[in-house]
C-alpha cells in the first residue's frame, strides 16, 4: 500500500481525502425535519406528524446523497444513503411501539390511583360513573378481581405446561435423537405454535363442557372457570415452553455428559445434575417469555371464563376476570352509556397500564434470572 | 466446574425467597380495603338467605341495565352472585337452550324451532319469556333555530334513502308549519357497524313507511342508500353535533342536547319519553301459538295508538318455566322478579337510560315468574 501510494498519488488521496464532517449526517437529519415541518405547515396551513415524518425522511435520503456525492464521491455517496435507510427503519420501527407506551402511560397513569387496584366491580352501576362524570363522587370500581384472576390463571397454566414442556424438551434432546416419535413431536409441537389463541380456548371449554355434561348432567354453566382458562392458557404455552427449552438444552456441549457419564454417572443424574444445571438460566428466561406471551391473552380467556365482576380465588368453581378481558368488556360495553363512559374507559386504560407493567417486569424479570444465573465461563 | 454448578443452586436458593416475597406482597398489599367498587364492605349487608350463583348468556344491549340490576340484587342478597356474559342474542339464545346458561338475555324473542328446543331443555312446558328492557332510539337532529321536529315515517325512510336532500323540502314543511326550515343540505347520519339499533330503527322503518323502504332488515345500514356513516353509538351522536344539518338515529341515552324529532303515530306527533316508550309494548300483540307464560311481543312498530313512541329496542329474559332443584328455581324467581320490580327498572333507567315497563306489564311478568317450578 505505502509502495503503491508512492507511484499513484491520485488513489491513495481517494482513500483519506475528503471526508464530511461526524456531525454532518445529524445536521442533514435535523435540517430535513425542519424543511419537512415547514412545508407542511405552508402546504396544509397546519403541523401534521404525518405528512412531516414522510417527507423528512425522503428529504434526509436525498440531501445526504446529494451532499455526499457532491463533496465525497458516488461510493461513499451509496453507503451513506445505505445507513440513513436502515436508520430511517429502525425509527419507524420503534414508533408504534413508543406511542402505543406513551398512550398507555399518560392515559393509564391519569386515571390508576390506588382505589382502583384494591376494589372490584361488585356493586358497580351505572348512577355511580355518572356521579363521577358529573364530579360529585370519586371513580368507583376496579380491577382488584382481575389482577387475582390474572395471576391465578397464569399461575395455574404454568404449573400445567412448564413441567410437561420442559420435560418433553428433555425427551427431545436427550431421549429421542432422531426416531419417529420425536420427529412427530417436533412436528406437533410446531403445529401448536400456530394454533390461533382462540381455538385453544374454544378447545379448552369443549372439554370442559363434555366432562361437565358427564359428571353433573343438571348443573348450567359450570364448565366455564379460572381452570378451564388455564388449560387453554397452556396449550398456547407448552410450544413455547418446548421450543425454548429445546434449544437451550442444545447448546449444552456433548464434553460435559461424554465427562459424567466417563465417570460413571448414569443417564438420569446426569441430566439432572450437568444439563438442567448448565441451561437453567436459559430455561427459566424462555419459561418467562412464554408466560408474558400468554398475559394478554383475551379471546381464550373471554370463552372459558366468562366475565366476573367480583372477587373469585376458587380456580375450579365460578367465573374469573383477567385484566385484558376486564380491559375488552369496560372498553366495549361501558357500566353507562353515553356520557359517563369516559369512566369505563379510564378504568380500562389505568388497567392497561397494569398490564403493561406486568408484562414488562416479566421481560425484566427473565433479563435478570438469565444474567444471575448464567453459568461461568472457564474457572 | 461443579463448584459452578453449586454456585449456581445457592444463587436460586437466595432469589428464591424474594420472588415468593413479592408475589405475595403484591397480591396481600391490594386485598386490604373492601373488595367492592366503592371500597365499602357490601358483605352481610342484606343477608336474605338466598345463595348460589346465577348464569346468564345474551345481548349486550342490556348490559348496562343488567350491571344496575346485580348491583342493587347483589347488595340485598349477599349469598348470591349473577354473572352475565355480554356476548350478543344469538350466542345467549343458543347457550341457553344448550343448558350452558340459566337465563338469556336476548333483544329478539324466540323463534318458533327455538320454542320447541326449549322444551327439551326446559320441561313440557318450554321457555318463558319477557320483555325486561325498553330502550327508545331517538331520531336526533342538528339544526340551528329549530327546537321541535315534526316527522312522519315516510319522511324518514325518504330522508334516509337520500330522496329528500334538502330541509326546506315541501314533506317536512308540511309536517311542520310552523318552523322556519332553513335552505341546506341534510347529512343523514348511520352506523357503521352492524347493531341491533339500526336493525330495530330500519324494522321501523319497514313497517311503518309501508313499501318506501324496500332493503332487507338487518343490523347493517343499507349501503346503496348512501348518507355519512359513523362508527358505534357515539361515532354518530359526535357526527351529528358537530354537522349543522344532520339527521341521525343513537340510543335515547347517548343523543344528550341533541334535538330529538316527534314521530307520527296515528294523527299525532308522538315526542320521545320513557312513558311512550312503554306504551309501544302494551300495545303490541303477543306472539301467537305460544305457552301462557311465554309474553313474547309482535312489536306494532305501525301501531295507531295514541301516545306510544314505535322507535324502539325491546329486549327480553328467557328463563326456564321448571329448573331441576328449589334452590335455582328460588334464586330466578327472587332475581327476575327484582328485575321487573318498580325499583329495578327505575334503578335501570337511571343507569342505563332505558325506559320503565309499565306497571300493567309488571303485573303480567309476575304472574309468569311465579308460575316457575321444580321440574317433575
Amino acid at each position: 500500500m505505502l509502495t503503491t501510494s508512492d507511484t499513484t498519488p491520485s488513489r491513495s488521496r481517494s482513500l483519506t481525502s475528503k471526508q464530511l464532517p461526524k456531525a454532518t449526517p445529524w445536521v442533514i437529519a435535523v435540517a430535513s425535519i425542519i424543511v419537512a415541518a415547514g412545508i407542511s405547515f405552508l402546504g396544509l396551513g397546519r403541523f401534521s406528524i404525518t405528512v412531516t415524518a414522510v417527507l423528512a425522511g425522503a428529504l434526509n435520503a436525498i440531501a445526504v446523497f446529494a451532499i455526499s456525492a457532491a463533496y465525497e464521491g458516488r461510493r461513499k455517496a451509496v453507503d451513506r444513503v445505505a445507513t440513513t435507510v436502515v436508520s430511517s427503519t429502525f425509527v419507524l420501527a420503534c414508533v408504534p411501539l413508543i406511542s402505543l407506551l406513551w398512550l398507555t402511560v399518560s392515559k393509564g397513569g391519569a386515571a390508576l390511583d390506588l382505589n382502583l387496584l384494591s376494589r372490584t366491580m361488585l356493586g358497580m352501576k351505572g348512577i355511580l360513573d355518572q356521579q363521577y362524570v358529573a364530579g360529585e363522587a370519586g371513580l368507583a370500581g376496579g380491577f382488584y378481581h382481575a389482577i387475582v384472576g390474572t395471576v391465578l390463571i397464569t399461575l395455574a397454566a404454568c404449573v400445567i405446561s412448564i413441567p410437561v414442556g420442559v420435560l418433553a424438551a428433555i425427551y427431545l434432546v436427550e431421549y429421542a435423537g432422531k426416531n419417529k416419535l420425536g420427529k412427530a413431536i417436533t412436528f406437533l409441537v410446531d403445529v401448536m405454535t400456530g394454533i390461533p389463541s382462540i381455538v385453544a380456548g374454544l378447545f379448552a371449554f369443549a372439554l370442559f363442557s363434555t366432562i361437565a355434561e358427564l359428571v353433573m348432567p343438571a348443573a348450567a354453566g359450570v364448565a366455564k372457570t379460572g381452570f378451564t382458562a388455564a388449560v387453554a392458557l397452556s396449550v398456547l404455552m407448552i410450544p413455547i415452553v418446548v421450543r425454548n427449552t429445546e434449544e437451550i438444552l442444545r447448546l449444552v456441549p456433548m464434553d460435559l455428559r461424554e465427562a459424567s457419564y466417563a465417570l460413571g454417572v448414569p443417564k438420569w443424574k446426569t441430566i439432572v445434575k450437568i444439563v438442567l444445571p448448565t441451561s437453567v438460566s436459559g430455561i427459566l428466561s424462555g419459561v418467562t417469555i412464554a408466560i408474558a406471551r400468554v398475559i394478554g391473552e383475551t379471546a381464550p380467556i373471554m370463552v372459558t371464563a366468562g366475565f366476573a365482576k367480583t372477587l373469585n380465588w376458587n380456580l375450579f368453581s365460578g367465573w374469573m376476570s383477567t385484566l385484558p378481558t376486564y380491559i375488552y368488556d369496560s372498553q366495549l360495553r361501558p357500566v353507562s352509556p353515553g356520557d359517563a363512559a369516559i369512566a369505563s374507559s379510564e378504568r380500562a386504560w389505568a388497567a392497561a397500564l397494569v398490564l403493561v407493567a406486568l408484562v414488562m417486569i416479566l421481560n425484566l424479570l427473565a433479563r435478570v434470572i438469565a444474567k444471575v444465573l448464567a453459568p461461568k465461563a472457564g474457572r | 466446574m461443579f463448584h459452578v454448578k453449586k454456585g449456581i443452586f445457592v444463587k436460586l436458593k437466595h432469589l428464591a425467597p424474594s420472588a415468593a416475597l413479592l408475589a405475595v406482597g403484591a397480591l396481600t398489599l391490594s386485598a386490604c380495603g373492601g373488595a367492592s367498587a366503592t371500597g365499602e364492605d357490601v358483605s352481610g349487608e342484606g343477608d336474605s338467605g338466598l345463595a348460589g350463583t346465577i348464569t346468564g348468556i345474551g345481548a349486550s344491549s342490556q348490559k348496562a341495565a343488567m350491571d344496575a340490576w346485580t348491583a342493587d340484587f347483589v347488595s340485598a342478597n349477599s349469598g348470591v352472585t349473577v354473572n352475565y356474559s355480554p356476548d350478543g342474542s344469538g350466542a345467549g339464545r343458543e347457550q341457553f337452550l344448550g343448558g350452558n346458561a340459566q337465563f338469556a338475555g336476548s333483544d329478539a324473542h324466540l323463534d318458533e324451532d327455538e320454542a320447541e328446543a326449549a322444551k327439551e331443555v326446559c320441561g313440557p312446558e318450554g321457555a318463558f319469556e319477557f320483555p325486561v328492557y325498553v330502550s327508545p332510539i331517538a331520531v336526533a337532529f342538528n339544526l340551528e333555530g329549530v327546537d321541535s321536529l315534526n316527522l312522519s315515517p315516510e319522511t324518514i325512510a325518504k330522508i334516509f334513502k337520500g330522496e329528500i336532500s334538502n330541509w326546506n323540502d315541501e314533506a317536512i314543511k308540511a309536517d311542520n308549519p310552523d318552523a322556519e326550515l332553513p335552505d341546506l343540505p341534510i347529512t343523514a347520519v348511520h352506523r357503521a357497524d352492524d347493531s341491533g339499533t339500526t336493525e330495530n330503527f330500519v324494522e321501523y322503518l319497514k313497517e311503518a313507511a309501508g313499501d318506501l323502504w324496500d332493503a332487507e332488515v338487518d343490523g347493517n345500514f343499507p349501503k346503496e342508500y348512501g348518507g355519512e356513516a359513523a362508527q358505534g353509538t357515539d361515532g354518530v351522536v359526535q357526527t351529528v353535533s358537530d354537522t349543522e344539518g344532520a339527521i341521525g338515529y343513537a340510543d335515547a341515552s347517548a343523543v344528550g342536547s341533541l334535538g330529538q324529532a316527534k314521530v307520527k303515530v296515528g294523527e299525532d306527533f308522538v315526542e320521545l319519553s320513557p312513558e311512550a316508550a312503554a306504551k309501544v309494548v302494551d300495545a303490541s300483540p303477543k306472539v301467537e301459538g305460544r305457552s301462557e307464560g311465554d309474553l313474547a311481543f309482535d312489536l306494532a312498530r305501525d301501531t295507531t295508538e295514541s301516545g306510544a313512541y314505535p322507535i324502539v329496542l325491546v329486549s327480553y329474559h328467557v328463563v326456564c318455566s321448571t329448573y331441576q332443584d328449589q334452590n335455582t328455581v328460588d334464586l330466578i324467581k327472587a332475581w327476575e322478579k327484582f328485575v321487573v320490580s318498580e325499583e329495578g327498572q327505575q334503578s335501570a333507567a337511571k343507569s342505563a337510560g332505558s325506559a320503565p315497563l309499565s306497571p300493567e306489564l309488571r303485573g303480567q311478568i309476575e304472574t309468569v315468574i311465579d308460575s316457575i317450578k321444580v321440574a317433575g
